[in-house]
């Protein structure tokens, strides 16, 4: 499986992620505190922005990431696997 | 009478059998089993949910209100779930009922074994297994944790009753196994009813 470099950009770290994991997977697995709740796209805690490059979304709730979001450039960490690098921002405020 | 006038009629009826349940037992087994062989029943007059009458989700999973109570009280919902949708293990603080209308749901039920002395961690056993397809419903207690899973290839369509509505459900805590984690989210019981 193709790992693809992603960039967190609330710590400034680029970390590992394979195609067939979530971008929350292997932040997760890096030590960073990413926000999460649920990890199965119905929460919506880890919404982020996705600044550049492609991910693809497994399944979620409707209510988790509504399509004018994805329009916006939105994207649930938990959710998305990477099929680029990429670069991805979280919007929960800070804890 | 149209369709929607009996639908709603129907559910009426079955918040009020709810509620005289709860006003004679409690909430307690018992009285979650017995709710949930009245749904049961309901969830068999598919002729009162046409599927025309409910959007499908967008992405894949959306809950229709069919009839939520004033003054914080039950909630009734018709849920659609789509193939590959999930959810981890959660305990969502308040009880609940179901029924399938059609397709079928895992639900994975699971006891915490930690002692929660270690804030954000947590570990969970599973201890049991129910699919809910049409015929069959489950009941879960207000701390009960479950997972669910919508397997085969077909729409999971069911009704739900919730003690809370859904947009007043308290806090929520998910259980995530591969991270050895608890998180919560924030609880809804301060926002105002929708």
């Amino acid at each position: 499986m193709k790992t693809y470099r992603v960039t967190i950009g609330n710590t400034g770290q680029t970390i590992d992620c394979a195609g067939n994991h979530t971008v929350l997977e292997a932040a997760v697995a890096a030590g960073i505190d990413y926000p999460y709740a649920c990890a199965t796209g119905n929460c919506a805690t880890c919404i982020s922005k996705l600044e550049s490059g492609k991910v693809t979304l497994l399944p979620r709730g409707d209510a988790a990431l509504r399509p004018e979001q994805i329009k916006a450039g939105q994207t649930l960490a938990c959710r998305a696997r990477p099929r680029s690098d990429l670069s991805i921002t979280w919007l929960a405020r800070p804890r | 009478m149209s369709i929607a006038e009996k639908r709603n009629r129907a559910c009426t009826k079955l918040l009020a059998d709810v509620h005289a349940i709860v006003d004679k037992e409690g909430i307690y087994p018992s009285a979650l089993h017995e709710m949930k062989l009245k749904l049961v029943a309901l969830a068999k007059r598919t002729e009162l949910f046409p599927l025309a009458d409910f959007a499908m989700p967008v992405a894949q999973g959306r809950n229709h209100p069919l009839l939520v109570e004033d003054n914080d009280g039950l909630g009734l919902y018709l849920t659609i779930s789509l193939p590959g949708k999930e959810a981890a293990p959660h305990d969502h603080g308040i009880w609940c009922v179901n029924a399938a209308l059609a397709g079928r749901e895992r639900h994975q039920l699971f006891r915490r074994t930690d002692d929660g002395a270690t804030p954000g961690r947590a570990t969970v056993l599973k201890v049991g297994e129910v699919t809910v397809e049409p015929g069959h419903g489950m009941a879960m207690a207000d701390h009960d944790i479950h997972s669910t899973m919508v397997l085969g290839k077909e729409p999971a369509i069911g009704l739900a009753v919730y003690g809370y509505a859904l947009t007043r459900f308290p806090s929520v805590s998910w259980y995530l196994p591969q991270f050895g984690s608890v998180r919560t989210t924030a609880s809804r019981r301060h926002a105002p009813a929708a």
